[in-house]
């Protein structure tokens, strides 16, 4: 069994390229691609210093460089990632710290995403706003946007959140379709803009 | 039980270092060192220069070896290289095409 499983022990430091069509477990530091057709764990200890590609991906150390799973990724507990995550299942398990690009590559899921989090957002934004309001009162235009918002939200909660998407729009002068992030960054920044006022 | 394991599939490209045992029964170019010992599968392919403090050769190697204790060719073994250590044998049946020092 030993041919098949291949391991780079916790002393061992490789400067280059490991590929192939088998298993790997890094334990030790690999500062150079890896890429290889079966399933690539890199333990507690493990680094790697560039990319990854493999089947399926499981990291409980560090690693600097792009994650690429063709079937799965998973970063666990003690995992430490700087870099871009692409495959069709992506799980950061609680205690895994990541830097980089999440992608699990199903071209649907986008835009109902989208508005999942924007409906999510609006609860989380509101709550903010009021002690804001009370102090200064121009917020009180983005107010009535939020409650109006914050209204139809509810009921698509109950019944589902997937014919919701377009339902808000109307109300809403298009403020939440735009792509998840930044619209999250802007409503961080005006809260923080009208706290300043 | 080695703690780094080469498997057969995996081709390393690059500069091997560690200090715990290493077994290659797949592909390695470039620089494997190690303090301790060394193992090349039969059916491995080890296409650098290899420093070891033992090393057993049941595959192909070709780059110089230097071991700090000994060097085995094993039968069925391939080497092309110069070989420098304390101990070196050469089993029936290993081919092997270069210099052998030994400590005279």
């Amino acid at each position: 069994m030993a041919a098949n499983a291949s391991i780079i022990g916790r002393t061992t430091r490789i400067r280059g390229r490991v590929s192939g069509a088998v298993d790997l477990e890094v334990q030790g530091f690999v500062d150079g691609e890896i890429a290889v057709g079966g399933d690539v764990t890199i333990d507690t200890h493990g680094m790697v210093g560039a990319g990854v590609q493999g089947k399926r991906l499981v990291v409980r150390g560090a690693v600097k460089g792009d994650l690429l799973g063709s079937e799965a990724v998973l970063l666990e507990d003690g995992a430490r990632v700087v870099g871009d995550v692409r495959a069709p299942r992506v799980v950061i398990a609680p205690g895994a710290l990541v830097r980089g690009f999440v992608d699990t590559g199903d071209a649907g899921m986008p835009a109902p995403r989208a508005s999942r989090s924007t409906a999510a957002a609006r609860p989380a934004a509101a709550p903010a706003h009021a002690p804001a309001r009370a102090a200064a009162p121009p917020p009180k235009a983005e107010a009535p946007a939020a409650k109006a918002a914050h209204k139809p939200a509810p009921p698509a909660h109950l019944a589902g959140g997937g014919n919701h998407a377009p339902a808000p729009s109307p109300s809403v002068p298009r403020r939440p379709p735009p792509p998840v992030v930044p619209a999250l960054k802007k409503a961080k920044g005006q809260i923080a803009k009208k706290k300043e006022r | 039980m080695a703690s780094t394991v080469i498997g057969a599939g995996i081709t390393v490209e690059g500069e091997i270092t560690t200090d715990e045992d290493v077994v290659v029964a797949g592909t390695v170019r470039g620089k494997l060192s190690a303090k301790e010992g060394v193992t090349i599968e039969h059916g491995a392919t080890v296409e650098a220069d290899v420093a070891g403090g033992s090393l057993v050769v049941a595959g192909a190697l070709t780059g110089n070896v230097t071991a700090s204790e000994r060097v085995d060719m094993q039968s069925g073994s391939r080497v092309i290289g110069n070989v420098k250590a304390a101990r070196v044998t050469i089993a029936d049946g290993a081919q092997f095409k270069g210099n052998v020092d030994m400590d005279v």
